[in-house]
């Protein structure tokens, strides 16, 4: 191994020795710099090879031969090795990046580059606090040196700010570490922790300035406006630095004096660390600048880097995991992000628009946010579950809280710049990808997915990267470049091939999925063909989706679960996101469904119990005390994804909004996912009771109350897939319904709408999809008498309404029937009466979607439209007649699973006897009813044929109007507002209340933001205010409050 | 019980007499009424000279294929709904092809002909179909309601879902009718049934002084003569419903003519006495009036 020594001599000597060359010796000196910088990272990236690889401990270096307390020692462990290798890779890779400027400055600005790496190594490394003192110090001036690198003015004055705020902070160390030698008698940390200091008299003061001024140079809010306007003005290579790099040392420093401070002062690290987190990500919400954003968001993970300081008494050893993870994956994207930023011609975070025709630019940012957000398979997302688990074990629920609204926070303004980038005006870049100012990102980008295979790979849980269906997924990333129909083939073929190798794994419950997942999404992707050219992205967004809902129902354990609810909500997000007018839909369905998924992991944490996951079936086991928190919070995390009335208002917009063929698959297949997640919550947790209330039966009134919304609200939409989707919202309300009446025939019921809701709605999306792609518009009164033009697609509309009304012969009726049969084995009355009028009012919207669409007047402008394209076409013939045969042998499937259904429900199975099924209650007989129909539908029609076999079929305005003629299809085509005297007498019902209120929730969020944000007025003599306010306000509620 | 070929000749035969006490009976109704508003009113045998009369009209004009439809699925469904449902009980060659559903096919098949009959006159382009068929699945939609918990009240009740069943415990004496044994679920449920039967006041859905008859307003000759049978047909068969689960079914024809009768009564009287509702205050109407009592029906069940 090489000595620590060596690095830190190495840039202080050429730091010097830059000062030799000729002024004009530029090229040269920019290559020595580069040079000593790569030494330094070569050295430490064997060193962190060596520990790993020997599993050594860390050792003491003493730089002048001697212990402690007669000379400076320096440590190198793991922990050291790892933050030297971040701090000089991410020094030497400004360096490339900041080429331009260095040579323009010349070797002064490069050597205070070595100084500034140099001292954040030696910040990490050293064991002696008046050294720490030092290398601050070399820091400091480091900073303010590089500041000037920026070609932006205002970069003066934020150095000059900086320069003021660190004499504070240098005051205050110094003062600090003068009594602190002075009670102790050594220099040495170590040494000082093995003394009492805090015993002797003034030992916790000279401490408390010591450890503040080291937290103050982590910029926790609200003492951290100087950083700000550094992060803002600076240039984004620097900012890189001072993010990742920065940062990670000052919190080493933290962690280093934490030792000498012992477990009390760990709630003030992590309350301090705590504000962070969450006011600045707060503060980050209404932020126009994109740099300064970032710096918002960098202050935030600081803050939770020291929450898990100051949760060492709880994490033990894995604090180094779990802190480790956080630290590295805010530093790669941070500094991945800075760079980037330099591509950007402006500083609204709109302007990331310019990405949007560069793919590899998109897939860098896209990769550096789901790093920074912790999404899977990324370090901070194993982090976070290893925070989050022993927190709810210990009980610090508010913690905990606040970490996840953090988490929540960061995600919304996070995607909210990512859809800006995919969806705003596009600007040029400032510069050309093929430079090494993209190549340093893509480094970022490069070291994002290793340290997800390194987490993986160190977890206690599985490697997320290796998991077949997700490793498939990321598969299409690769193979973006081919076209689209190749692509769609391959894709179709991978999940046909998978439900084959894997189809014996599943019991009946999990087969009904797998087989929607996997095979029903293969149907719905033949509509794909229809695709021309390489439709970039698309792939990797949809197998990604599947691969989360794949990876959903083989899940054993919560972690597996989790992971998988993760994976299917972000590549939900990238596909509805490819729409035209989806950015706020798309993000409103990605912070519903991530806020379900905070709500679900803390469950889960609950429930774990201190252990790293647990298994789902234990979650029956779970202590009664916390159980019902548990099955709420589970239950809200399920119930964001089914879009239960309240968590609702995302979906419209987002299935509306998405392309094509991708609304089918969000609505008729994404939806499930919550469904199935509520079914395993529901087997395993059964009733719970919180505050004498019965959960299961609260399950009843949302799912009923959902119900007779949704189909209300879909009544009134005058947009043919908005009235789909609020129609999705109305059906899982009756699954949700079905499954909270915990009986045989309420789960069949629910499982049956699982199958059907799956078939009608991928198909009636589709078919109206293919009419808005002809007609050119979703306005359904825009519409009319398409029937002759579009026949199949109306035979699509027309099958699709009757099963999905319940109307007789076909299999919505088997459905109805299945219901009355549950409702009548169960106690629960009331909500009953809300189903019952929810039913009769999906009749009006499920007619007025097809009257408005295909009856009715034709209008001039559609005279010439055709029939839907042929692979749009195809799955939805297939579609009905698979609804024909099941409307025919409805046991073909559900024999099976009323089976099933056995196990957990023993009493109310039916019978299957031939053609008849038998209930407790009543009977039914698919063939019988059929054949009746049909035999005297058959006779009626042929007569009818029969006896009008010379009609001729008139002109559109052939019709008894008053003798007169109507002659514009407009004013005739009766459409708009179509259930106007409804709309009076049930009208108050779908105001818009929910919606109201979730936008007060987020207006007051960004409002307190807004307002908070002014106590940074630029001014140094208010940020030095803050500072010292800060101090004192931390000492009084610290320690010094009770000293 | 299972399927026979018999069943068929007698399934006709219901039909055949269904049909015919129909005719005269609505004659006689549309007598009535037109008494109580001091008018002459039709000859009793003038329903068989519309019928006869439309039946051998020949049309030349057609809307397109759904408007065919509709005659076909109107009547298909007063057929079926018949058909899916005892008559007479306790009579083998009345019970019809009840063997291939229950309650719950009766009630949900009431909605196949509306269906059809809605995707029919919607073809023909003409605005007053269009509103008169948003008039009538708005009504009718509120007005389920009330039958619907009815007839959930009911299944309770007996704690099944067989129409015949639910007849055989109405027997012995009629204080065993559902009428006398659960008056709440038979008052939501005879409410609904004003809703249903287009009569005043809730009979804008046809309209005639607006909408001339609003969704059959394109139909004529041949088409016409079908809906005009299941206009004959239809209201007896939900009226053969409501006789079943509520009055306790019919056990020879007498009985069964004299029922349907008096039920059939009941929206005549209110009907003569009643203007009418517009959609959005009938549909009030049935949220303040019929719905409470059936939720009542069904929580006291």
């Amino acid at each position: 191994m090489v000595s620590a020594i060596y690095p830190l001599a190495a840039a202080l000597a050429s730091a010097f020795l830059l000062g030799l060359l000729h002024e004009r010796q530029r090229a040269p000196a920019y290559a020595i710099t580069l040079g000593v910088l790569g030494f330094m990272t070569l050295t430490a990236a064997s060193w962190v090879w060596g520990f790993a690889q020997t599993g050594q401990a860390g050792f003491e270096i003493y730089t002048a031969g001697v212990a402690p307390p007669f000379a400076i020692s320096l440590r190198l462990g793991l922990a050291e090795a790892s933050l030297m290798l971040l701090i000089n890779l991410t020094g030497l890779l400004s360096a490339i990046h900041l080429q331009a400027p260095l040579l323009a400055h010349g070797r002064r600005a490069m050597a205070v580059l070595l100084i500034a790496v140099m001292a954040l190594g030696g910040l990490v490394m050293t064991r002696d606090l008046f050294n720490l003192f030092v290398f601050i110090e070399l820091i400091v001036i480091a900073t303010g040196g590089l500041v000037l690198l920026s070609d932006d003015p205002r970069a003066v004055v934020a150095g000059f700010k900086y320069l003021i705020i660190s004499q504070l902070v240098t005051v205050f160390l110094l003062i600090g570490i003068i009594f602190a030698y002075h009670g102790t008698g050594t220099l040495n940390i170590d040494g000082m922790a093995m003394t009492t200091m805090g015993l002797a008299s003034g030992g916790a003061l000279a401490f408390f300035l010591m450890f503040i001024a080291v937290v103050i140079e982590t910029k926790p809010f609200p003492a951290n406006g100087w950083a700000l306007d550094i992060y803002e003005s600076a240039h984004p290579a620097f900012a890189a630095i001072f993010s990742a790099a920065s940062a990670a040392a000052a919190l080493f420093a933290v962690d280093k004096l934490l030792l000498i401070g012992g477990s009390d002062w760990l709630p003030i690290a992590t309350g301090i660390g705590i504000l962070s987190f969450v006011g600045a990500n707060l503060l980050a919400l209404p932020q126009t600048n994109d740099r300064r954003l970032l710096g918002y968001s960098s202050i935030a993970q600081t803050g939770l880097v020291l929450v898990v300081l100051g949760q060492r008494d709880l994490l033990g050893d894995h604090t180094l995991y779990v802190a480790g993870g956080l630290l590295l994956a805010n530093a790669v994207a941070k500094a991945g992000l800075f760079w980037l930023s330099d591509l950007i011609p402006k500083r609204e975070p709109a302007a990331w628009a310019a990405l949007r025709h560069h793919p590899l630019a998109l897939f860098a940012f896209a990769t550096l946010l789901a790093l920074l957000v912790g999404l899977p398979p990324f370090p901070s997302f194993y982090a976070k579950w290893d925070l989050v688990h022993p927190l709810a074990d210990a009980g610090r629920l508010w913690l905990l809280g606040l970490i996840l609204f953090g988490t929540l926070l960061e995600a919304g303004y996070l995607f909210r710049w990512f859809g800006y980038s995919l969806k705003r005006e596009a600007p040029a870049l400032t510069g050309s990808l093929v430079s090494p100012r993209f190549g340093v990102v893509l480094v970022a980008v490069a070291a994002a997915w290793l340290l997800a295979l390194l987490w993986g790979e160190l977890s206690v849980h599985d490697n997320l990267l290796l998991a077949v269906p997700l490793a498939f997924a990321l598969a299409f990333l690769a193979l973006d470049w081919l076209p689209a129909r190749v692509k769609n083939a391959l894709a179709i073929t991978g999940l046909v091939a998978y439900f084959a190798l894997t189809y014996t794994d599943y019991d009946p419950l999990r087969m009904i999925f797998a087989v929607i997942f996997l095979l029903g999404s293969a149907l719905t992707m033949l509509a794909g063909f229809d695709v021309q050219g390489r439709r970039p992205g698309f792939y990797p967004s949809v197998m990604l989706m599947l691969a989360g809902l794949i990876m959903l129902i083989r899940a054993t354990d919560s972690f597996a679960f989790f992971a998988a609810w993760e994976v299917l909500t972000i590549g939900s997000y990238f596909l509805i996101l490819r729409g035209k007018r989806s950015e706020p839909h798309a993000l409103s369905y990605l912070l519903f469904s991530f806020g379900g998924a905070l709500a679900m992991l803390a469950g889960f944490a609950l429930a774990a119990q201190g252990a790293p996951s647990i298994e789902l079936v234990a979650l029956a086991q779970v202590a009664e005390s916390v159980a019902p928190w548990v099955f709420l919070l589970l239950a809200i995390g399920f119930m964001t994804k089914t879009a239960a009335i309240g968590l609702h208002i995302w979906l419209p917009g987002a299935h509306a909004e998405a392309e094509l063929d991708v609304s089918p698959m969000v609505s008729g297949i994404l939806l499930k996912a919550g469904l199935y997640g509520l079914m395993v919550l529901l087997l395993a947790m059964g009733t719970q009771r919180l505050a004498g209330v019965d959960l299961v039966d609260l399950l009843l009134w949302i799912g009923a109350l959902t119900a007779f919304l949704g189909n209300l609200m879909a009544i009134f939409q005058e947009d043919a897939k908005r009235l789909l989707a609020y129609s999705s919202i109305g059906q899982m309300g009756y699954a949700i319904f079905g499954l909270a009446l915990m009986n045989h025939l309420g789960w069949l019921m629910a499982l049956m709408f699982v199958i059907n809701h799956y078939i009608y709605k991928s198909m009636l999306f589709l078919a109206v999809g293919g009419v808005a792609r002809r007609t050119g518009t979703r306005q359904m009164f825009l519409m009319g008498g398409l029937i002759t033009l579009m026949p199949l697609s109306f035979i699509a509309v027309m099958i699709g309404i009757i099963a999905m009304s319940g109307v007789p012969p076909l299999s919505g009726f088997g459905g109805r029937w299945i219901f009355y049969n549950a409702i009548l084995a169960t106690d629960a009355r009331l909500p009953i009466a809300l189903i019952f009028l929810s039913g009769p009012i999906a009749f009006l919207y499920l007619f007025r979607l097809i009257h408005t669409i295909f009856l009715g007047q034709l209008k001039d402008e559609h005279r010439q439209v055709k029939e839907a394209p042929f692979w749009i076409l195809l799955p939805q013939m297939i579609y009905v007649a698979i609804l024909i045969v099941a409307a025919l042998v409805p046991g073909l499937l559900l024999r099976h699973v009323d089976q099933y259904l056995t196990e957990f429900f023993p009493f109310g199975a039916l019978n299957w006897e031939g053609l008849r099924i038998t209930s407790d209650f009543g009977y039914w007989n698919p063939v019988a009813i059929m054949l009746t129909i049909g035999v005297i539908f058959m006779l009626l029609l042929s007569w009818l044929l029969f006896v009008n076999r010379r009609a001729q079929k008139v002109k559109q305005f052939n019709i008894v109007f008053s003798a007169e003629r109507p002659y514009r299809p407009e004013t005739t085509h009766f459409a708009w507002n179509f259930f106007a005297p409804y709309r009076k007498a049930m009208g108050f019902l779908v105001q818009p209340l929910v919606t109201r209120f979730w936008d007060l929730i987020t207006q007051t969020l960004h409002g307190i933001g807004e307002m908070t944000r002014r106590i940074y007025n630029g001014n140094a003599q208010t940020y030095a205010f803050h500072l010292i306010g800060f101090v004192v306000v931390v000492f009084l509620l610290g320690p010094g409050g009770t000293a | 019980m299972t399927f026979e070929w018999i069943q068929i000749p007698y399934a006709l035969l219901t039909i055949f007499i269904v049909l015919n006490y129909g005719l005269l009976m609505t004659a006689l109704i549309a007598k009535i009424a037109a008494r109580v508003g001091r008018r002459h009113g039709i000859p009793i045998w003038q329903n068989y000279a519309d019928l006869v009369k439309n039946y051998g009209l020949r049309s030349s004009i057609t809307h397109g294929v759904m408007f065919y439809m509709g005659p076909v699925f109107r009547l298909t469904g007063g057929v079926g709904l018949l058909l899916f449902v005892p008559t007479i009980y306790g009579s083998v060659m009345f019970s019809n092809l009840s063997f291939a559903g229950d309650l719950i096919l009766a009630l949900y098949f009431v909605f196949f002909g509306t269906l059809g009959m809605a995707l029919g006159a919607a073809e023909s382009g003409h605005p007053y179909s269009a509103i008169g068929i948003t008039r009538g699945l708005s009504q009718v939609t509120m007005a389920e309601l009330p039958l619907a918990l009815a007839v959930f009240a009911v299944a309770l009740h007996y704690q099944t879902l067989s129409i015949t069943e639910i007849v055989a415990a109405q027997q012995g004496g009629f204080l065993n009718w559902t009428l006398f044994t659960n008056p709440l679920a038979v008052a939501a449920a005879m409410l609904a049934f004003l809703g249903s039967m287009m009569r005043p006041p809730f009979d804008v859905v046809l309209a005639p002084q607006e909408i001339p008859i609003g969704p059959p307003t394109e139909y004529h000759s041949s088409y016409l003569a079908l809906m005009q049978t299941n206009r004959v047909l239809f209201p007896i068969a939900k009226i053969v419903v409501y006789m079943n689960l509520f009055f306790g079914g019919a056990t020879s024809w007498p009985e069964f003519f004299i029922k349907v009768f008096l039920i059939y009564m009941v929206s005549v009287l209110v009907g003569v006495v009643f203007p009418r509702f517009r959609v959005e205050q009938s549909i009030r109407w049935f949220m303040i009036w019929a719905v409470p009592i059936g939720i009542l029906a069904i929580v006291l069940a």
